[in-house]
């Protein structure tokens, strides 16, 4: 299953239960801030993570797993492309939801 | 796998033939329509009760010069979400008047249990995980809003007492 | 107001409690996800960007004040405050839990609304003109006939798992405002000459990636008959609309592929073996639904209202709101007014909770407690007295309700967009924000006259910009949002596609155009020639030279 990559890449999923947007840390738990996410430099690195991901899928945890390119913003790994990013901050029409509030934006543990 | 009763109708007990595998006398068998269609009369002469497999996208004109010939009908699912094997079943019933076992297999899932049964369905197999909840999803409802080629009237008719009537003209 | 029976009641009842169990065993994981994903759809439940997405249903655009009522507190409990009413007569909640849907579905239920079929492969919901059984330019109530669609294409056992979306629509005036050549299945209500309704009956129509105008297949249908024909079609679409292909599936393809003539012979030799099956309605079953919506006992009032008529010379937005957010109602003294929710920078068809239940609060007072959506995202009270105008207009002004641009520039359709769809390229909201702000001046405005303009954020097009006057497509250009320039579509009567007229714009380029595009218009336009007709006369060249420059 080794394909080219083009550049560092991270994984964003939505929850299950209430569909709140993680990306996946370097030990397979998600986090809602996407400077936390485990980013993979190479085609190894992002089978490891995608392994990792698909566990908390079978476990019923997130679905709708992606791999996405990622960039650096203020040191810290953030999605590179524009959809990706707006799954990071929240609605830009409403700067009142989503986790440009706070990273904590209604969180729960689940 | 488990088999789901879906009408009470006497299921049929049969093996499905390999491509090249030669019915033993008598024997109750499934085979693919195509092969049906090619060894003709020879096959139907050999076999006990033979019932066709088919394809979701089997048009069912070609299924006319059979009718008198099959005992049951196995309408195999590509996917749950193919929907051409419920028209295929109407079709069944409707246009050829096959009164025969319909069974449905492949991956079909448990909340299809009323469809299946409302499209012409006897039976479905199904993993054995999955049994209970096929039945439960038969009990899911017991009003309709159409009327089926089942003999289920629609409740358009029901609120008036109409239960078998042929529409007026 | 349709009003269910106890076999309506446990229908839907039965649906909750079946959703209410899906949803455990996904949880569960006794159902796949990919399993699960269709089933969670005919409940109206997406997963967008941020969370899930519930579309729940108003069938055929009318619902009571109390279930606004309903629909506010919805938003307020499980959403974030507000929601948005749809193109397709629906509200959407942007920020549901899957574990509180059920809940959600339950008190819907307990006031007669449902989120049935909004999504999925399977028929949804229908929608009809925002006047029915209203307006002054009506053959016939076209929601008696949407209501008895509904019921039999609910749970249809053959039709939940069809190539592809099908969505019907149904208008029973002339003027169409329901968009019926754009849908699956157009259906024109119609009288022959026996005085006898029926339907014309046309196939075909959508939009997505390939645009097509739906064909008449059946000059007319009688009443009668408008299920099992219905029947026909489908069973046609569903044995052979293209599965290989989801681009490919729709209806509008497999008509193309065999011709309208053919698809109307298959359908007519399948109907013939079918009608007189009893599949359609007996006769005191279309009595009966139809006395649901026999007409609200309205007095005759006089047209002229003096008061209404000095304040509408006192005070401009006022008389601007009188011309162009009231349509004539069939009893005289009486109107059916249009709540724009396209105040300008604000979100195109999203409405606070506090905002619905002031519309309800005015429902109960001035129109029979009943209220509408339009496909074009605003709210409507239909049977006003013309008296009532200058109480209602205060009120919805002090909430930010009162902005007098139904069908005017800024009265927008935009999809969604990038800010929550997962399948979006671009933004609209923003674009529709924008063009807001940029045109905010409601004698400019006036003066530009009727004009629709249409932004869909990518290529599906729920923002109909095939249909706009003016429609805006964004599209992702190497990771930056870009916006195409499309002019002349209708989704009238007068059914037309936009065509694109060039290169695309980045934000403020495609605003810099559609100013110039507008300047065109002016300049070209004969004597109280609208914009649609003055670019049907005129052409594409000259608004391309002045967007684009000579070569």
């Amino acid at each position: 299953m080794a394909r080219k990559i083009k550049g560092p890449q991270m994984i964003v999923a939505n929850r299950l239960l209430d569909g709140r947007v993680v990306f996946m840390k370097a030990d397979g738990t998600w986090s809602a801030v996407a400077g936390d996410a485990a980013v993979a430099a190479d085609e190894a690195g992002v089978e490891a993570l995608e392994v990792l991901a698909q566990k908390s899928a079978d476990e019923n945890y997130v679905l709708s797993i992606e791999v996405i390119d990622a960039t650096e913003r203020d040191g810290k790994p953030f999605p590179a492309h524009m959809k990706f990013a707006m799954q990071a901050k929240g609605p830009s029409v409403r700067p009142d939801l989503g986790y440009q509030v706070s990273p904590a934006w209604e969180q729960t543990d689940l | 796998m488990a088999l789901v009763n879906l009408t009470g109708i006497q299921a049929g007990d049969f093996t499905v033939l390999a491509e090249d595998q030669t019915p033993a006398e008598g024997a109750t068998v499934a085979v693919p329509l195509s092969r049906l269609r090619d060894e003709g009369d020879d096959f139907f002469k050999v076999a006990g009760p033979v019932g066709a497999v088919l394809a979701t996208d089997t048009n069912y004109t070609d299924l006319a010069p059979l009718m008198n010939k099959l005992a049951f009908v196995v309408i195999d699912f590509p996917a749950f979400g193919d929907g051409r094997g419920f028209s295929l079943a109407v079709r069944l019933r409707k246009d050829l008047g096959f009164k025969g076992e319909i069974r449905a297999t492949g991956p079909v899932i448990p909340d299809q249990a009323l469809f299946l049964l409302r499209a012409g369905f006897d039976t479905v197999e199904v993993s054995d995980a999955r049994e209970a909840a096929f039945k439960a999803a038969l009990k899911r409802f017991d009003t309709f809003y159409q009327t089926d080629y089942t003999g289920q009237v629609s409740l358009a008719h029901a609120r008036h007492g109409k239960n078998q009537e042929r529409k007026a003209s | 107001m349709y009003a269910y029976d106890k076999y309506d009641h446990a229908l839907v009842n039965s649906r909750v409690a079946e959703f209410r169990d899906q949803v455990e065993r996904r949880v569960k994981g006794e159902l796949t996800e990919e399993e699960f994903r269709p089933l969670r759809l005919m409940n109206g439940l997406y997963l967008q960007l941020h969370a899930y997405m519930l579309r729940v249903a108003v069938p055929y655009g009318t619902l009571s004040a109390d279930q606004m009522r309903t629909l506010a507190h919805i938003a307020r409990k499980y959403d974030k405050g507000y929601g948005h009413f749809t193109t397709r007569q629906n509200i959407q909640y942007n920020w549901p839990k899957l574990s509180d849907t059920p809940d959600i579905l339950q008190e819907l239920a307990d006031v007669e609304m449902h989120a049935i079929q909004t999504s999925g492969n399977c028929i949804r919901n229908v929608t009809t003109d925002q006047f029915a059984g209203a307006t002054a330019d009506e053959i016939a109530d076209p929601r008696p006939y949407a209501e008895l669609i509904r019921q039999w294409s609910s749970f249809h056992p053959e039709f939940s798992f069809l190539p592809r979306k099908f969505k019907i629509a149904i208008t029973g005036a002339d003027i169409d405002r329901a968009a019926v050549k754009w849908h699956d299945i157009g259906l024109v209500v119609k009288k022959n000459d026996a005085g006898e309704v029926g339907f014309e009956v046309l196939v075909g129509g959508g939009m997505g990636r390939t645009p097509v105008i739906a064909k008449t297949i059946r000059d007319f249908l009688p009443e009668k008959d408008l299920l099992s024909y219905l029947e026909a079609i489908l069973r046609v679409y569903n044995e052979q609309g293209r599965r290989d292909n989801k681009y490919k599936a729709r209806i509008k393809i497999l008509v193309d592929a065999l011709g309208a003539d053919e698809y109307a012979r298959q359908t007519e030799e399948e109907w013939q073996k079918i009608k007189d099956l009893p599949i359609d309605f007996p006769a005191e079953e279309a009595a009966r639904i139809k006395a649901f919506f026999a007409p609200p006992p309205l007095q005759v009032l006089e047209d002229n209202v003096p008061a209404v008529d000095e304040l509408a010379k006192k005070n401009f937005i006022f008389g601007a709101w009188l011309k162009n957010n009231t349509n004539q109602h069939k009893v005289p003294g009486h109107v059916n007014v249009t709540i724009s929710l396209k105040p300008h920078g604000g979100i195109p068809g999203d409405a606070t909770a506090e905002q619905m239940e002031l519309v309800a609060a005015l429902a109960d007072e001035y129109s029979q407690g009943e209220l509408r959506i339009s496909h074009e995202q605003n709210l409507i009270l239909p049977h006003v007295a013309k008296k009532d105008l200058p109480a209602i207009w205060t009120d919805l002004d002090e909430a930010g309700l009162g902005i007098p641009n139904a069908g005017l520039l800024t009265d927008m359709i935009a999809c969604p967009g990038l800010d929550y769809c997962s399948l979006a390229n671009a933004r609209s909201i923003p674009l529709a924000q924008e063009l807001g702000k940029r045109f905010d001046d409601f004698k400019r405005l006036q003066d530009i006259g009727p004009l629709k303009i249409k932004i869909s954020g990518c290529i599906n097009s729920c923002g109909h910009h095939h249909a706009g006057h003016i429609g805006i497509l964004g599209v992702d250009r190497k990771g930056e949002e870009n916006y195409q320039l499309l002019l002349g579509g209708s989704g009238a009567e007068d059914a037309s596609k936009a065509a694109i007229l060039g290169p695309g714009f980045d934000e403020n380029g495609v605003i810099d155009a559609i100013e110039k595009v507008v300047a065109v218009y002016l300049g070209e336009r004969t004597d109280g020639e609208e914009f649609l007709a003055t670019y049907r006369r005129v052409g594409p060249d000259v608004f391309k030279e002045a967007v684009y420059g000579t070569r």
